[in-house]
């Protein structure tokens, strides 16, 4: 990587000069966890950088506060749930339901007239009950059944994680072990559909001209996907998408896309190697592991689908010692060590031929910050490598036409012993 | 229109040109497609002209209905030779287009050495050498069969349709599917399935289809090109207005379902409580199906899955992407009888 194109490439981040820095999260995916739920689908407002606030349907917990995307459920392989779904949507929304592919799912209540996908809470606060186990771990997803068309774009999805008995695995096979785990749910909204809804206009949306101008993960924009979770000021999207790790360490990707369209997922950085599929283990008949994993560094998800990735990292084919060692030096944990000592190998340029990003450290070495002019730089505070992880839809790095936006985040590499132990 | 004088004549060319080719080869599936124009009925309410294949019982005979999709072709097993006799009935006063249309065929994934059709110096000169047809045509009003052959049919699920303008063609109707097994009740060599059900997916812009019928449609028309494709209906096996579609499997085991797309955007088929055996893509089989809920299938594409239940099941399933027609309401459409 040269350094001008390194401050080209971190000079992108230059626009993201609002956000804070904040310290590496500590709970990585956040959610919820427990065998009985109430949920409640309820309507909420959720805001974008370009300063919108969209009218938004969300499934919530009963009596928490409103959310965007449903809460995710994270699950053990093998328990029984039930989720009590009550219908607090206004009553252009009509009935409302939830359905949770790759599921035999067993339904009281609520009401099923014929040519519905699943029963329903009747609009007015109606009720339904569904129960189901879930026998096997994995990465799934949850939505509305009803009025599909409608109905996903306002929001009404989420992520459902089932993990196996073995800690720090996706699946029951060692060769999905990780040692940090990310969610990347995707979706996508037509604010003109969001507007007929809110004002009651059901009958005159059409949603076959499905245009979507916004674009998410975890339920946000860029750059508020790197914010903190949980942050005050984004009270109905409670889940940022900012992974991070340390060089040498397995982060698992978990990729759910909700939306309409797909969306091509592009991981700078590296490859990952793709282990699964809609809660499956990419493994011949009678494997032992993940034998028909493959490798890829764009991840095109089908819409309603599933898809879990290994990412790792070391530093390995930059060329250049990313700790800038002296050859006599020691090495560092998981060091790509054939580069050991070896000098960048161009000549840095002077600050005043850079342009900064936020995320530019001062250097290009892995937790050595150097010098930045004063206002530059200053939400990489650890000195790591950022790497934006997009769609690359380029179109859907934009927050209803303002980039940069959309699907849109960075992985930032940290240093050593910078990050909690996983 | 068809004249009684033109019917005689075509009956007497496709007896002679019938004879030496069902002598010729007993293993070829030898099937009758006729052209024409028709129109259907949304759900709505909405008559919407199409363009689409029948299968006539010969040639010129006529008593084939038009289907949206065209009739599927199904080549028995042990037959490697498929030989579709087209009639063209896209003539000048069927269509109310000056000329009439040109019809070709194409069946992408079998091999046919294509013999493609260019534009001439009229009417058009502007478009002179340009390619218009893939493969070669059955002109409107055609008094003889034109014969598209395929000599290495394999098993599979393959799209059938016109190779000509196909950016107008195939949004008109002029498609439908072939299917070969391996075997009865194998449809691939090694793959194994009690009963099977077909699942084929199209759109219909009908703007589109009112400017082609009213002449509005080609070069210096009001509508001059198909880049504003805008679908108002999601067909499938040609019926709109459905929000989710079911396959009943009659009983317990394994039952393929061919998936198949011949509109213009891709489809996601998801399922709810099945996981869908993905076991073939555009006619071959794969080495290893993988197990889904969901999948992309893409224009043009045919993927054969296999979903296998202890009891006779209700197999419900929708395109995740959440297009259904206009101002549909909550419809399964028709049972698809796993058979």
């Amino acid at each position: 990587m040269q350094p001008t194109r390194t401050g080209a490439i971190l000079g992108f981040a230059l626009a993201l000069a609002f956000l804070l820095a904040v310290g590496p999260a500590h709970a990585i995916i956040e959610g919820i966890s427990g065998t009985n739920f109430a949920f409640s689908a309820r309507a909420g407002t959720t805001s974008f950088p370009d300063g919108s606030t969209m009218p938004t349907w969300s499934f919530c917990q009963t009596g928490g506060d409103f959310q965007y995307p449903g809460p995710t459920l994270k699950l053990t392989a093998g328990q029984t749930v039930t989720i009590t779904l009550k219908n607090e949507l206004p009553p252009q929304a009509g009935n409302v339901s939830m359905v949770f592919p790759g599921h035999k799912v067993t339904a009281t209540g609520g009401v099923g007239p014929p040519g519905h996908l699943v029963r329903e809470a009747a609009n007015g606060g109606g009720t339904v009950t569904y129960t189901f186990t879930v026998p096997h771990p994995g990465t799934y997803c949850y939505y509305s059944g009803t009025n599909m068309d409608v109905q996903i774009d306002m929001g009404l999805v989420g992520a459902m994680i089932v993990y196996p008995s073995t800690p720090g695995q996706a699946y029951d096979s060692a060769d999905s072990a990780y040692d940090r785990e990310y969610l990347f749910l995707e979706t996508e909204m037509d604010p003109v559909i969001h507007q007929a809804m809110a004002c009651a206009q059901a009958v005159t949306v059409d949603t076959t001209a499905f245009f979507p101008v916004y674009w998410h993960l975890n339920g946000r924009s860029a750059p508020d996907t790197m914010a903190m979770a949980n942050a005050d000021w984004l009270p109905a999207q409670p889940y940022n998408c900012w992974p991070q790790m340390e060089p040498g360490e397995r982060m698992l990707m978990r990729i759910i896309n909700m939306g309409r369209d797909t969306h091509p997922f592009h991981h700078h950085g590296n490859n990952a190697t793709i282990i699964a599929r809609d809660g499956r283990l990419l493994q011949s008949p009678g494997g032992t592991g993940a034998d028909l994993a493959e490798s890829d560094f764009t991840q095109t998800v089908a819409c309603g689908s599933t898809q879990d990735a290994i990412f790792t990292w070391t530093g390995e084919g930059l060329g250049w010692d990313i700790y800038g060692h002296a050859p006599t030096d020691p090495t560092e944990p998981n060091e790509y060590t054939p580069d050991h000592g070896k000098p960048f190998p161009v000549t840095l340029p002077q600050e005043q031929e850079l342009v900064f990003g936020g995320l530019y450290s001062g250097s290009p070495f892995l937790g050595a910050p150097g010098y930045l002019p004063p206002g530059e730089g200053g939400m990489n505070p650890y000195g790591g490598f950022a790497y934006m992880w997009h769609s690359h839809n380029e179109k859907e790095m934009t927050t209803n036409d303002i980039f940069p936006g959309g699907m849109m985040t960075n992985c930032i590499i940290q240093p050593p012993g910078t990050l909690p132990a996983p | 229109m068809f004249t009684a004088k033109k019917t005689v004549s075509r009956l007497v060319v496709a007896c002679l040109a019938l004879m030496p080719i069902v002598c010729a080869d007993a293993a070829a599936a030898d099937v009758y497609l006729r052209a024409d124009v028709t129109t259907m009925t949304m759900h709505d309410g909405t008559q919407v002209t199409m363009w689409g294949f029948a299968k006539d019982s010969s040639f010129g005979a006529m008593d084939g209905t038009v289907t949206i999709p065209g009739p599927r072709i199904v080549v028995p097993p042990g037959d490697t030779v498929l030989n579709i006799h087209l009639d063209n009935n896209l003539t000048a006063a069927a269509t109310g287009l000056s000329m009439g249309h040109p019809v070709s065929l194409v069946i992408n994934g079998l091999t046919q050495k294509l013999t493609p059709v260019r534009h001439g110096a009229a009417p058009y000169p502007q478009y002179e050498g340009r390619i218009r047809s893939f493969n070669k045509e059955a002109a409107p009003g055609n008094a003889s069969p034109v014969t598209f052959s395929w000599y290495d049919v394999e098993p599979g699920t393959y799209l059938y349709f016109s190779g000509t303008h196909p950016q107008f063609h195939v949004q008109m109707g002029l498609y439908g599917a072939v299917t070969k097994n391996f075997a009865a009740g194998q449809p691939y060599e090694g793959v194994f399935a009690d009963r099977e059900a077909l699942v084929f997916y199209s759109e219909i812009d009908p703007l589109f289809h009112s400017m082609a019928a009213s002449d509005n449609y080609g070069p210096g028309k009001a509508m001059s090109s198909t880049i504003d494709y805008a679908p108002k209906y999601f067909l499938v096996n040609g019926e709109s207005g459905t929000t989710m579609n079911r396959v009943w499997t009659g009983a317990a085991g394994s039952v393929l379902i061919r998936f198949v797309n011949a509109g213009l955007m891709p489809k996601c088929p998801a399922m709810q409580e099945h996981y869908m055996e993905v076991v073939a893509e555009d006619g071959f089989a794969k080495n290893y199906p993988e197990a889904r809920f969901s999948m992309v299938l893409e224009p043009l594409k045919t993927k054969d899955v296999i979903v296998t239940t202890a009891a006779p099941t209700e197999i419900d399933f929708y395109d995740r992407r959440g297009y259904v027609s206009i101002q549909a309401t909550p419809s399964m459409g028709t049972v698809m009888l796993a058979q």
